[in-house]
């Protein structure tokens, strides 16, 4: 169909010109997202032998998942990581993101900018720099042994090495996602809880932080998701002790081939990650948000 | 000794070379309604803003009922604002957004309730409690606004154009509406607005501002009948301007010739012959007959003659515009029904000689 044909068309009926425009995301997501994920539940119910599936059906899988420690540890581990690195980059991430979005001026949109300067290289990259950091031979245990002090233990290959590398790949979301909450914020409104009474801490937990919930909870999720399902940092930087669910996941699907059972941990990490955002979504109420572009 | 009263003492703010505020002193007394008028950039809302506590005076001292509070920020000065964008809390409900001053006081439920009560009444917004402000008109905005200004009963009411965003119609109702609350509560008010009209209405007392400072501060009545200068005069109320210069003088009056004719006009202090004025007669102050050229001044009166141009039909009253010979334009403000005259017609525009305001120098 050419230009002119679908404008015509477009015109007779204008849901075809939507769906048009349309049909080439949908077919992407359909294809590209729905179809494995959807591959990885049926696989979930099959039997891995030999680096073989067979379509056995049985709930073997989740059996295993459920009753072998090892795996609950994974979990929880992750569970656990995830939970403090997302408080961790909500600490961190609001002050920075309400720095910029106030009084960052006419540099506000080349600070926002810098904040993709990690994007720049790979992940696995600013994960091995990290290591220059904290690891062994780092910048910081090596200044400390310089000036006669011992090693900080703690930094060099633990969970807590692990932790503080998930921080700094995710805080960048955390404060991007605040701060377009924030630029939308008016701050005129501050001035009216001041007179109206309210001292500065008060003003912000009765009007800065609830108008910008959304955002806030946006930049969570953002955080939280990807933490939990995390593989890469605790295999750079965290040592024996600290393998993630995520890790453990990714060796299934490779040295040991055990596909079916790697489908189920996706299984399980999927829903996981759907429950915590049921968790948080009761708690987004648009009009308590001052949420505003829905006709009422 | 005067409690919620207002003084400033030569209030002056920077914002680097400008001079928003100058050395303003300001004393409001109990009660009172009192409009800050001027055109934008007259530094009306900084000063506003430098007695709620948001903005800090370079110099000078703010009181509030004779505590100085200069040094105080916002949350420790008891007084309330209205803005003219409302900005009312998006995320809470009409009566959340009214009662937040009392909840920032701490002040107990039933307190807050009865005050809510009272306010709602007072304001007229009962049956709003639950809405949103994206789910009420401009006008209940506003009043809603207004509400959470007065219900902590501050020591001071400042209004920044509140009613600018409101259509023509709401805009003078809630005229009289803000008059009402300012006389029942007898709380000073504080109106800041570059609307004549309003700030007439409303107000007991007016300085007129300009450049940050005051251009004159006084009476409502007694700014409009006898401005102190020319800016005042062109500001408040609708007036011709004049701009001759004098050719005699005769005792307190001036002799000029403008407009085909020789008008007699007040002296300003310590102009001389041959200086030149600028003269100010309002609209209303013109009356206008038809007929044709009389001789000049049989009676005491100016009178000019030309004919009439157009006649601006208002309702209440009528604007009829005078062509003079001279090319110049003359409004006259009457109620239409009393004059005869129709476009065309050669008419006489007369006033008291004397009247109206004049000032030395035509540069302003």
């Amino acid at each position: 169909m050419n230009g002119m044909s679908l404008r015509a068309a477009a015109r007779r009926r204008p849901g075809l010109l939507f769906a048009a425009l349309v049909a080439p995301g949908a077919v992407f997501i359909t294809i590209g997202l729905l179809l494995p994920l959807l591959s990885i539940v049926v696989f979930s119910f099959w039997r891995t032998e030999s680096y073989e599936l067979y379509a056995d059906w049985s709930l073997n899988n989740y059996f295993t998942l459920l009753s072998e420690a090892a795996y609950r540890i994974f979990f929880l581990r992750s569970l656990v990581t995830a939970v403090l690195v997302t408080l961790v980059c909500l600490i961190c991430g609001w002050p920075v993101a309400y720095v910029i979005a106030r009084y960052g001026g006419r540099y506000r949109l080349l600070l926002v900018l810098l904040l993709a300067a990690p994007f720049f290289t790979g992940i696995i990259l600013r994960i091995a720099a990290l290591q220059a950091l904290l690891g062994p031979i780092g910048l910081i245990n090596m200044a400390l042994s310089i000036i006669g002090l011992n090693p900080i233990e703690a930094l060099m290959y633990t969970q807590l090495a692990s932790g503080l590398g998930l921080v700094y790949l995710f805080v960048p979301f955390m404060v991007t996602a605040i701060y377009l909450s924030l630029v939308n914020f008016n701050f005129e409104l501050l001035e009216v809880a001041k007179i109206n009474g309210a001292r500065p801490w008060r003003a912000f937990v009765e009007i800065t932080w609830p108008l910008n919930w959304i955002g806030t909870a946006i930049g969570m999720i953002l955080v939280f998701i990807p933490c939990l399902a995390n593989a890469v940092t605790p295999r750079f930087l965290g040592g024996p002790n600290a393998t993630s669910f995520g890790m453990s996941l990714s060796q299934q699907f490779g040295e040991t081939g055990t596909w079916a059972l790697g489908s189920a941990m996706g299984v399980f990490l999927f829903l996981a990650s759907l429950l915590a955002i049921l968790c948080i979504a009761p708690t987004i109420h648009l009009k308590r948000s001052g949420f505003t572009g829905m006709a009422l | 000794m005067s409690t919620g009263t207002l003084q400033l003492q030569a209030v002056t703010r920077r914002f680097g070379s400008v001079t928003a505020v100058n050395k303003i002193d300001l004393e409001i007394k109990q009660g009172e309604f009192f409009a800050l008028l001027g055109p934008s950039g007259s530094g009306k809302t900084t000063l506003l803003r430098i007695i709620a506590g948001l903005e800090r005076p370079d110099e000078g001292r703010v009181l509030i009922g004779a505590r100085d509070v200069t040094d105080l920020p916002p949350y420790r000065r008891n007084v309330g604002m209205v803005f003219q964008n409302f900005l009312l809390f998006p995320h809470k409900t009409a009566a959340e957004n009214i009662v937040f001053p009392l909840r920032m006081q701490n002040a107990p439920k039933a307190r807050r309730d009865e005050q809510l009560k009272w306010v709602m009444s007072l304001l007229r917004l009962e049956g709003l409690e639950d809405r949103y402000p994206n789910e009420l008109s401009g006008g209940q905005q506003q009043r809603v606004a207004l509400a959470r200004g007065l219900i902590a009963r501050p020591a001071l009411l400042l209004l920044d154009e509140p009613l600018a965003n409101l259509d023509r119609e709401l805009r003078s109702e809630m005229e009289i509406e803000i008059r009402r609350y300012q006389k029942e509560l007898q709380i000073p008010f504080i109106y800041v607005t570059h609307n004549q009209e309003e700030a007439l209405t409303m107000s007991d007392r007016i300085a007129v501002m300009r450049n940050g400072r005051f251009e004159q501060s006084g009476a409502k009545t007694e700014i409009y009948t006898n401005p102190a200068s020319a800016f005042v005069a062109t500001f408040v109320g609708h007036a011709n301007r004049i701009d001759a210069s004098i050719l005699a003088i005769e005792g307190e009056l001036a002799r000029i010739e403008w407009g085909g004719g020789i008008l007699l006009v007040p002296r300003p202090r310590e102009a001389n012959r041959g200086a030149s004025i600028c003269y100010f007669i309002k609209h209303e102050d013109l009356e206008i007959e038809g007929g044709a050229a009389i001789a000049p001044q049989r009676d005491g009166a100016n009178r000019l003659t030309g004919v009439l141009r157009d006649i601006i039909f208002k309702g209440q009253t009528a604007n009829y515009i005078v062509k003079l010979p001279t090319g110049d334009d003359l409004i006259v403000s009457g109620t239409p029904r009393a004059a005869t005259v129709r476009p065309n017609d050669r008419v006489v525009v007369r006033w008291p000689a004397g009247s109206g305001s004049c000032f030395a120098g035509s540069n302003q």
